[in-house]
């Protein structure tokens, strides 16, 4: 008796799981067709660094300091060199090599930055054939950006 | 001119030939698109698009898998029994062909109508456990061996049900010939007088194809890939299509036997006997997406100690119905 | 307890600790000579083995146990000196079970030789590397120790055959080697291999200043990171006495919630991906997305997440990020039941999981296992609620249990843990208070004050224990971590002797275990 009660649960719990994927089978996909369709990007989302303009928009607000270079735990700022320019105070970044192969986008150079140069890009998918592709020079960058506008 | 072949040929010989090249061609574009269809009933049950890159809703992926799996190296093993090796892939595929020659399509479609029919296929439908053991046995690996003969054991353990179950419908019908078993449904369908023997010949049928919830012997998380290990490229892919080539044959046996065959209104038998056949097939994909799997031996006790008396007592109970209505 | 200590065993130097400063209670100096007797004492008292780890200051090695109750808090930390010079300590692996391993992770790492232990053998690293890594000063492996380190080749026995259980497998979530010796169907033994992607975590701990290290634990492990992430930040904050402001307390105690039921979920999905229902996974991908767009909508990243700070949080969170979390808990109570029908009360799911891999109450305590595989056992050991940090002191929640200690079990306390979660998120969410999410004054430059300090923080997984040994410069000088998967894994060759290898792969896949943390 107990084993007919037992098979008679056992195909009623079969029958419930087939209701629940037959229900889905004619459910919308949940899937976003990547990428043909693509999603919007959340602002608070970590891309590689990028800089950021000062109030003189011909310059980034980068001083040089080094400060982001020396923290970064996996070394992936490679070089960060600057000149003072006449009349400035601080020194102007010229050259800012970040290697994003080593990068794990934990926000230190973000957070230690003296006069807060750096920001996340919304960059979610850089391409490139080889691993030199992705060392840029964000002082190029930051000149393309400005060219555009 | 062709009555001359006509009369040496002999005409039902020539319905043979042209009978085999519809199942051939049947089978082959049937099995292609099972792959398609398994791919996009997997992809809707998991609430996700599957196979819509090549060609119009992913039409032409098993075009582009065949091209794959044709470019793979052939490689066959050191140590292999090559007589055994070469021929168990090709060997599956001889029981499907031979159950369909016997299969009702419409009322006067079908290419042989053996009056023992059902005999047949549940004879042919035998050897396609032997393959399985050929294959293991040849490939020379002892994991193989392993998964070989765990589905033996399957096979075997599941055979049982299925016969007892399919004589219950013989003792209904009074004819073991495919052909009167359709034409004994043209009133009611044997399911609905038979529903418990429908159940245990599903499963049965399940079992036998090696599917899930029944597939450990060839699961892929399991430590051996079963009998077909050593098998790559084409000959894989040949294990594959047979797969889907016995999904095939057992629903059109289980809609001749249960379902009607090709009975029913307003449409042509044939359009009803394809509609009842794809349907189970996709119960059967539905099956896979749906259940984890049985360990082997909760799947062989399951046959053996459920299954079994179950379907010897519809069996008496059919018997001892029949002889007092 | 103190003076039981003290009249049992003499010539030993017994201090106490401050819990809130130091996170354990006492602090015991033993010696070589009567190491076994004290832990023979903190065995019949009823203590487990929490943590084994050893540190290398100049002139001596100290050999640290931990020990800690199931039944009441009070945290034990015994150290025995041994002399830098080929260091020798008796083994203990006789008494707790789980000291096996560490002392084969110790002798290794620092070249300590343990008198009587059975096999010390390699375990995360490999022939080839000639000194212990882990020392401060480079001190070369003698070739008796090579000798010793190095594997034997097993040798085939009769009607028994070895077979490599990964590295590469899809069971083995991450990269495991079990060699199983198998007779027939069933399992003789089965012996973990380790080591396969093992990065030094430890060691880079030493060469990184505290705030370097931040993107680190959560690369241990990827699925519970904001768990470690706070094990980490919570730990170096007890040891620098900073105050954490209850804002941040709260938010870190909800997206650590949301951290868990994502891992339960993936760990789901992947133990019925081993036992070959394959869609449930696709199911619980589509509810841990919404947690991950949520955690991405604050912290950034979608899997390793580099968000709390030393005294808070990196950002505060916004109204965004409420009102999306509190849409996610209503969703996922809906969903709830649906993984009850598809999976819970699936007959051929019971029949697999019921009465398997029976982990009995008495081993629990040998082996140190934590988290869902203790609690399977009916033990309600959560380190949330008995040294309750962040927010959970004010929570009010149950901790789900099991009864026999079988693969169900283990399988319905996560389930009902992903329930105890939504909870807790609700709750916290209606109490989140205003104010700043960063404590004030924190320098730039850590520098921790001299001194040790354990921390120990609930992941998915089981218990995580973080010990940092701190000498007042801006580098950790030793910084341990104590991971559950090591010690959940130390139970799978106990449980899957003598059984199928369907069944080894299922108890395999209940005991969650997440192998990058085990290898650091």
């Amino acid at each position: 008796m107990k084993l007919i009660i037992e098979i008679i649960t056992g195909a009623i719990s079969l029958l419930a799981g087939m209701w629940i994927t037959i229900k889905a089978f004619f459910s919308p996909v949940v899937t976003v067709q990547y990428p043909r369709q693509v999603i919007d990007i959340t602002p608070m989302f970590r891309g590689h660094t990028k800089l950021l303009a000062d109030e003189n928009p011909d310059r980034t607000r980068c001083i040089a300091c080094g400060i982001c270079e020396r923290n970064c735990p996996s070394n992936a700022i490679k070089k960060v060199e600057g000149e003072k320019r006449e009349g400035e105070k601080k020194k102007t970044a010229t050259a800012y090599i970040l290697d994003f192969t080593a990068c794990s986008q934990c926000g230190i150079c973000v957070e230690t930055c003296p006069v807060g140069a750096l920001a996340f890009s919304a960059d979610y998918n850089p391409v490139g054939l080889k691993r030199s592709d992705f060392c840029w020079d964000l002082v190029k960058e930051f000149e393309k950006r400005r060219a555009v506008i | 001119m062709i009555e001359q072949v006509i009369n040496i040929v002999g005409m039902a010989n020539i319905r043979v030939i042209i009978g085999l090249t519809g199942i051939l061609t049947l089978i082959t574009v049937s099995t292609l698109l099972l792959t398609w269809a398994e791919r996009k009933v997997a992809g809707h049950m998991q609430r996700r698009i599957a196979a819509k890159e090549v060609g119009p809703f992913g039409l032409l992926q098993p075009i582009a898998d065949a091209i794959k799996l044709i470019g793979k190296e052939l490689l066959t093993p050191a140590d292999v029994e090559k007589p055994l090796y070469f021929l168990g892939p090709i060997l599956i595929f001889v029981p499907v062909l031979v159950s369909f020659v016997v299969i009702p399509f419409d009322a006067r479609l079908q290419v042989m109508d053996v009056n023992v029919g059902i005999l047949v296929i549940l004879a042919f439908s035998s050897l396609s456990v032997l393959s399985i053991l050929i294959s293991g046995w040849g490939s020379n690996n002892k994991y193989s061996l392993i998964g070989a003969v765990r589905s033996v054991a399957q096979n075997i353990a599941y055979e049982i049900p299925l016969l007892l179950s399919v004589l219950a419908v013989v003792f209904m019908s009074n004819s073991l010939s495919m052909n009167d078993i359709v034409e004994a449904q043209k009133g009611l369908w044997y399911v609905f007088l038979q529903p418990i023997a429908f159940i245990i010949f599903f499963i049965a049928c399940v079992a036998e194809t090696n599917r899930t919830p029944f597939d450990l012997p060839e699961g892929e998380s399991e430590l051996v890939a079963g009998f077909h290990t050593e098998y790559s490229g084409m000959r894989f892919a040949l294990f594959f299509l047979a797969e889907y080539t016995n999904i095939v044959i057992v629903s059109a046996v289980a809609t001749t036997l249960f379902l009607g065959g090709y009975n029913g209104p307003i449409l042509p038998g044939i359009v009803w006997f394809f509609l009842k056949t794809y349907f189970l097939v996709f119960v059967i994909m539905w099956f896979r997406w749906t259940f984890p799997r049985v360990r082997f031996d909760q799947l062989l006790n399951f046959s053996w100690k459920i299954l079994m008396p179950l379907s010897f007592l519809n069996l008496i109970a059919t018997g001892a119905l029949l002889k007092l209505l | 307890m103190l003076e039981d200590i003290k009249s049992e065993i003499t010539d030993i130097n017994v201090a106490e600790a401050s819990y809130p400063e130091r996170g354990y209670h006492l602090a015991i100096e033993a010696r070589k000579e009567n190491l076994l007797r004290v832990i023979k004492f903190f065995d019949d008292k009823g203590f487990y083995l929490e943590d084994l780890c050893c540190v290398d200051y100049a002139d001596y090695l100290e050999l640290v146990y931990f020990f800690n109750n199931h039944t009441e808090l009070f945290r034990i930390k015994t150290t025995i000196k041994l002399t830098p010079d080929k260091p020798s300590a008796p083994t203990i692996s006789n008494i707790y079970t789980m000291a096996h391993w560490y002392e084969r992770e110790i002798h290794e790492f620092f070249g300590v030789y343990f008198e009587n232990h059975p096999n010390l053998t390699y375990l995360f690293l490999h022939d080839g590397i000639d000194s212990y890594p882990l020392r401060k000063n480079r001190v070369p492996v003698s070739e008796d120790d090579k000798r010793l380190l190095s594997f034997p080749i097993p040798h085939e026995e009769e009607d028994t055959f070895s077979v490599n259980l990964g590295p590469q497998h899809p069971s083995t979530h991450g990269v495991l080697r079990v060699i199983l010796k198998l007779d027939g169907e069933y399992i003789l033994s089965a012996d973990p291999v380790l080591g396969y992607l093992h990065r030094m975590h430890e060691k880079m701990a030493e060469n990184r200043s505290y705030a370097q290290f931040l993107p680190n634990p959560a690369r241990m492990d990827y699925l519970a990171s904001l768990n470690f992430n706070l094990a980490h930040v919570a730990a170096v904050e007890r040891l620098c006495a900073i105050a954490v402001p209850e804002r941040a307390q709260y938010v870190r105690t909800i997206t650590c919630e949301l951290n868990r039921i994502a891992s339960h979920i993936f760990w789901l999905g992947a133990f019925l991906g081993d036992l070959g229902g394959l869609t449930p996974f696709l199911y619980g991908f589509d509810d841990r997305e919404n947690i991950l767009d949520i955690l991405e909508g604050i912290t950034g990243s979608r899997l390793t997440y580099c968000y709390f700070r030393f005294g808070g949080l990196y950002n505060d969170v916004d109204d965004n990020f409420m009102d999306a979390t509190r849409a996610f808990v209503k969703r996922m109570w809906k969903r709830l039941p649906m993984y009850e029908k598809l999976v819970t009360k699936n007959v051929i799911f019971i029949n697999r999981v019921e009465d398997v891999g029976i982990l009995e109450r008495d081993k629990v305590r040998r082996f140190g296992c934590s988290g869902p595989v203790i609690r399977g056992t009916g033990m309600p050991f959560d380190m949330r609620k008995v040294e309750p940090y962040a927010a959970y002191g004010d929570m009010d929640f149950e901790i789900p249990v099991g009864e026999n200690g079988d693969i169900l079990d283990r399988y319905m306390v996560r389930m009902r843990e992903i329930e105890t979660s939504l909870r807790i998120i609700s709750a916290a969410l209606e109490k989140l208070p205003a104010g700043p999410f960063n404590a004030e004054k924190v320098p730039k430059k850590l520098k921790p004050p001299k001194g040790d300090a354990y921390h120990v923080v609930e992941s998915p997984r089981g218990q995580l224990g973080v010990y940092i040994v701190s000498d007042e410069s801006d580098t950790p000088y030793r910084m341990r971590w104590r991971v559950p998967s090591y010690s959940n894994l130390m139970t799978f060759p106990h449980l899957a002797q003598g059984t199928l290898i369907a069944d080894a792969i299922a108890i395999l896949g209940s005991l969650d275990l997440i192998i990058p943390e085990i290898d650091r």
